[in-house]
């Protein structure tokens, strides 16, 4: 039984998918800190614990906006090669995913509004499994993103035939 | 994948329009009344109150509007069959015309209801595998006649894509030897193996918190002494000895839960034959609702032999098919509910996947999956320790609790491992729930490893696969392997 390599050359993400996660991180994280503060200001004003509410939210937002999506850039990662996607990632829950290009159902490329204002596409890779018959590569540039998808179509279109 | 399959769209190249049976004006009424329970409660509430003429008024209503309802069903749903689809029209305010290509129909399974087989009738189900969740009726026919339902599954079945060889008569199936079925003895064994904690815990749960309220609690001695009233001697010793009541009350709840398991078994396996033909297995079973299943060879993903450990003491085990469709909804086909080795290893060597592994080429995971474990409990157990003299029993129990699981962890992890023959991996795992599966690599969809902060700590992580199939709560996976064995086993997967 000869294994094949399986592709090591871990590629990182485009650049600015940082900033796409980071957008994403203040939309999700500035609605939660103005509630915090109403709160404060409604409810615990009068009490020893005013403000500190809105301070932990506030760290943790600054850490959710500023830390993570570096953090998140720096152990996302693919590979690729004629046969197999590989996508690496996580720290905490770590993943390490390999789809054999002609096991791939159908392949999407998708553009949030995010992806748009800041460049990067996101790879959709459906497989036939039922776990983890999602398999998604965001943070990709949209050619670079498209390229893929060809050289799996390719692929999927020389089995069939 | 052969997308390219030619969908005739024009009416002149499908069949006659064809209608249900009428008699589904009679099967189609227990659904409606199943259906209407909201109203039958509304009813009864409004008798209890005493206002008849409102009652009477709802139930009568309700039940013209359900046959009514069922009537302009009947009236309004036509199928029609043609060389390479079946077209089913439906619904009166909003119509829906479904067509379904034969290319696309992965299982037609027939199932007749008590009602059905008094008449020669049968239900048709056309799985799909689009069907995957079983939310939608993608394609049933509910009520036909008997022939009119094999002669619409033979003909799906010669018509469907070139691959697949023309299924020979269905007839001529019943003198061949079945390849596997259980008599009355074995559907009872089976029986008496699927009694169910869940049943005997919820009735424990009744019996405690409702017992007197309906005068059943065999955990207290009035009943006891109620119900031997004409035995003095036994009737003496329950009210001396609370204990005797609670181990008698035990008892019939173990035997209540024994007994639901043999009822339930009996019902759905009674006659159980799965016969091999020419395209994959035909599965025939039930008491009163009779199924008639084919699961296509081709179709199967994977293999699971499933045992607990009284079951695999009696050398016992229950085989599954995962199969691109579902079994009506409730995941893997089950192909041998309690079947000898022997017996399993025939069924699977009729699908010519080789079951028996080299003993030398098993590989054992690694210790850290006991390890790991223990690392959880051991910080909270010494917690527990240090606050005994607070927590009292308490403690002591869950002290006890954690040992046991330790132990469990520990058992489980010598039952655990995997090997590669054949062209498949074989997985076995687990103790209690004991599960040896195999999955062909050409089956595998995709292959995850991944670690977690905690089993990173441990230096092990899960390779998970991808396949396709199944009800994705049972996934295949091989735990604790290091990165290496991992990394290692990953790359002799994907040859």
């Amino acid at each position: 039984m000869t294994a094949f390599a399986i592709p090591a050359d871990i590629q990182p993400v485009e650049p600015s998918y940082r900033n796409a996660l980071r957008a994403r991180a203040a939309v999700f994280w500035v609605p939660i800190f103005i509630g915090s503060l109403i709160l404060d200001r409604a409810l615990l004003a009068a009490t020893p614990f005013a403000g500190l509410i809105p301070t932990l939210v506030g760290a943790l937002a600054l850490s959710g906006m500023i830390l993570a999506p570096d953090r998140i850039y720096r152990r996302l990662g693919y590979a690729i090669d004629g046969r197999l996607l590989r996508t690496v990632r996580g720290w905490l829950f770590h993943t390490d995913t390999i789809v054999p290009f002609v096991r791939v159902q159908h392949i999407d490329v998708m553009r949030g509004p995010f992806d748009k204002l800041f460049g990067t596409a996101t790879l959709v890779v459906h497989t036939a499994g039922t776990h983890n018959s999602v398999v998604t590569l965001p943070g990709l540039s949209p050619e670079r993103a498209a390229e893929i998808r060809d050289a799996i179509r390719s692929e999927i279109r020389a089995d069939v035939d | 994948m052969s997308q390219a399959a030619s969908l005739p769209a024009s009416q002149e190249q499908l069949g006659p329009p064809e209608r249900l049976h009428p008699l589904y004006l009679l099967t189609g009424l227990g659904q409606s009344v199943r259906g209407a329970w909201g109203l039958m409660a509304g009813g009864a509430v409004l008798a209890a109150q005493g206002r008849w003429w409102l009652a009477i008024l709802l139930v009568a209503g309700s039940a013209v509007f359900s046959t009514v309802a069922l009537l302009v069903g009947w009236l309004k749903l036509e199928y029609r069959v043609g060389p390479h689809e079946i077209r089913i029209d439906s619904g009166w305010l909003s119509r829906t015309s479904r067509a379904i290509p034969f290319d696309r129909v992965t299982d037609v399974d027939l199932e007749q209801g008590p009602l059905h087989r008094l008449f020669g009738l049968a239900r048709v189900k056309l799985e799909t595998g689009g069907s995957a969740g079983g939310k939608a009726e993608e394609g049933v026919l509910h009520t036909i006649s008997l022939e009119r339902a094999e002669a619409l599954r033979e003909h799906i079945r010669s018509r469907r894509g070139k691959a697949d060889p023309v299924v020979a008569s269905v007839a001529t199936d019943d003198e061949v030897e079945p390849i596997f079925a259980m008599d009355l003895k074995r559907v009872l064994a089976a029986g008496v193996f699927n009694f169910s904690l869940a049943v005997i815990a919820g009735l424990f749960g009744i019996t405690q918190t409702m017992g007197d309220a309906i005068g059943f609690d065999p955990f207290e001695r009035s009943f006891w002494v109620g119900l031997l009233t004409q035995s003095a001697p036994l009737r003496d010793t329950i009210i001396e000895h609370q204990i005797i009541a609670a181990a008698a009350g035990t008892l019939i709840l173990l035997l209540l839960g024994i007994g639901t398991g043999v009822v339930r078994t009996l019902l759905r396996e009674y006659g159980f034959r799965l016969d091999r033909t020419a395209a994959g297995f035909r599965r025939r079973r039930g008491l009163l609702t009779l199924t008639d299943v084919s699961i296509p060879a081709k179709r199967v993903q994977a293999t699971i032999l499933a045992s607990g450990p009284v079951r695999r003491r009696f050398g016992w085990w229950e085989l599954r098919l995962q199969s691109l469709a579902q079994d009506g909804g409730k995941g893997d086909h089950v192909v041998a509910p309690l079947a000898h080795e022997d017996e399993a290893d025939a069924i699977l060597g009729s699908l010519h996947w080789k079951s028996g592994v080299n003993p030398a080429s098993w590989r054992p995971v690694s210790r850290a999956f006991v390890t790991s474990f223990v690392g959880i409990l051991v910080p909270a157990a010494l917690a527990t320790i240090a606050t005994l003299p607070f927590l009292g029993p308490v403690g002591l129990a869950w002290l006890a609790g954690a040992a046991l699981a330790i132990a469990a962890r520990w058992i489980d992890w010598k039952h655990t491992r995997f090997a590669l023959e054949h062209g498949g991996l074989f997985i076995e795992t687990g103790w209690w729930r004991h599960r040896r599966s195999m999955i062909p690599l050409i089956k595998i969809q995709s292959i995850d490893i991944s670690e977690s902060w905690w089993s990173r700590i441990f230096g092990i992580c899960t390779l998970r696969l991808g396949v396709a199939g199944g009800t994705g709560f049972s996934d295949h996976h091989v735990p604790a392997l290091s990165r290496a064995e991992a990394q290692i086993l990953r790359a002799e997967l994907l040859t």
